[in-house]
């Protein structure tokens, strides 16, 4: 039975293992690029609940991908176990820890995914002056005023919109525009598009993203052991 | 002007012959890209023209610290291959209209510009290994695979910083870090495949062959995620 369980974990922990699932991943995820039709709903809802909701024939390659991921999430897990007891007394510090970072970052990252997957939230809206959004606590965000400058051939070149929302003391303001969101009880409020003049409204999203800190760990680790592992080994490969 | 890039790619496939007329060429072409920067008051990474122009210069510039590699001083076969690379993309650029559009306001942030930039960088060290790896194939030493494998590596560290500054873009852009979207697809298939040729090499010296093919293969990828994806199929990064 030992050398059963040895048998198992010496395949799982395998790099000819790791090879397989990548190469099976980068498949199927290749194939759902060509079946994901313009009009799928996957952007619109968590991850799952869109697993749950289309059918299997529109969903099997995300299926694939999932499996072979989570696989390759214990393969790397068990792969750096094995190289860093392997090596630990082997070499420079940085040089053992920083491929095994970079694993961790990768990790970092699927744990992101799990997260949005489960717990993300997107709400379009059109709203006017004076609307407001209510949150799942009750209180709103009221919008107050949008701007919003063309150029001359009519494309726009600055948007904005400014809202009032409760603050201790009272209402605090503040404006969101392209690129700067406002945050508010962990919901993010993004303004999309301005309605030119004279009409005063605008198309604006309410995104819930709790993967979003995790995934910038996860990148930020990976890529820094990256530059670390790369400056370790300048001058020898 | 954009027939300005007709120099360089003359400066480059003369290049063939001096390494000092590929720098010229690169001068040329950087000189070109600044140009267009102050003309448009922004970095040039908008439209195929801009973006064409950028990643043939990041080729250009990508290649100069091998072309003064000891051990590819001297080999006709990588400095023809460079030259033919930079030149070909520099010419491809020419056919597109070069928007004087300014930019829109949802690209309006550093974090695009980084995102770009860091990508093509990352685009032109596969090409570079790419030749490397026909450099390996048409003669087996050792030392073009170990320049091959610092190329990817390099290129990866680049990718993988797109990655993620892409992912902080998205975030403040449209709200989340990750669309499934085709370039998104293709992206990750990206990222993965040089992870992949990166774990190959540590199979060991019977995988060689492999390891070079690999690294031609890549750019094959890469320039499917580039241009493959924006000009065949609907996505947040089209054209």
């Amino acid at each position: 039975m030992r050398y059963l369980f040895r048998a198992i974990y010496t395949r799982l922990a395998s790099l000819t293992l790791g090879l397989w699932l990548l190469g099976g991943v980068m498949l199927f995820l290749a194939i759902g690029s060509f079946l994901q039709g313009e009009g799928s709903s996957i952007n619109e809802v968590p991850l799952f609940l869109w697993l749950r909701e289309v059918p299997l024939r529109e969903s099997w390659w995300l299926r694939g991908a999932l499996l072979l991921l989570a696989l390759l999430a214990l393969n790397t897990v068990l792969c750096s176990i094995d190289s860093l007891s392997a090596k630990w007394q082997r070499g420079s510090f940085l040089v053992r820890i920083a491929p095994q970072a970079m694993h961790l970052g990768f990790l970092f990252i699927m744990v992101a995914h799990l997260q949005s997957a489960s717990g993300s939230f997107k709400q379009a809206e059109q709203v006017g002056e004076g609307a407001a959004i209510t949150f799942p606590e009750g209180s709103q965000v009221v919008f107050t005023d949008f701007n919003a400058t063309y150029s001359k051939m009519g494309m726009p070149t600055s948007l904005s919109a400014t809202l009032a929302y409760p603050a201790a003391g009272g209402t605090a303001m503040a404006t969101i525009s392209p690129n700067h969101p406002f945050f508010y009880q962990g919901h993010g409020i993004y303004l999309k598009d301005v309605a030119p003049p004279p009409t005063k409204a605008a198309l604006v999203e309410v995104h819930k993203e709790p993967g979003a800190g995790m995934a910038l760990a996860g990148g930020v680790l990976f890529t820094v052991a990256n530059v670390i592992l790369l400056a370790r080994r300048r001058g020898r490969v | 002007m954009k027939l300005l890039l007709l120099l360089p790619i003359a400066l480059y496939l003369c290049g063939g012959t001096s390494r000092s007329l590929f720098l010229a060429g690169t001068l040329a072409e950087l000189a070109y890209l600044a140009s267009r920067g102050l003309e448009l008051g922004r970095l040039p990474l908008i439209g195929p023209h801009d973006t064409l122009a950028f990643f043939s210069t990041s080729c250009a510039v990508m290649a100069l610290p091998f072309l003064y590699a000891p051990s590819l001083r001297d080999v006709g076969f990588f400095r023809w291959g460079t030259a033919l690379l930079a030149a070909l993309t520099t010419l491809m650029a020419l056919p597109f209209p070069a928007f004087n559009m300014p930019m829109p306001p949802i690209l309006n942030t550093l974090w695009f510009e980084l995102h770009v930039a860091l990508a093509f960088f990352a685009y032109a060290l596969f090409g570079i290994g790419a030749l490397l790896g026909l450099l390996y194939l048409r003669r087996p030493e050792r030392p073009f695979l170990d320049l091959q494998y610092r190329a990817a590596l390099v290129g990866f560290s680049f990718f993988s910083a797109s990655m993620t500054s892409g992912g902080v873009w998205g975030y403040y852009a449209w709200g989340t870090y990750w669309l499934w979207t085709p370039k998104e697809f293709w992206t990750s298939i990206l990222w993965l495949y040089y992870s992949f040729y990166l774990h190959v090499r540590l199979k060991g010296p019977a995988w060689e062959r492999t390891v070079a093919w690999g690294g031609i293969i890549g750019f094959g990828v890469t320039m499917f995620t580039y241009l493959g994806v924006s000009l065949l199929m609907r996505s947040s990064h089209s054209f």
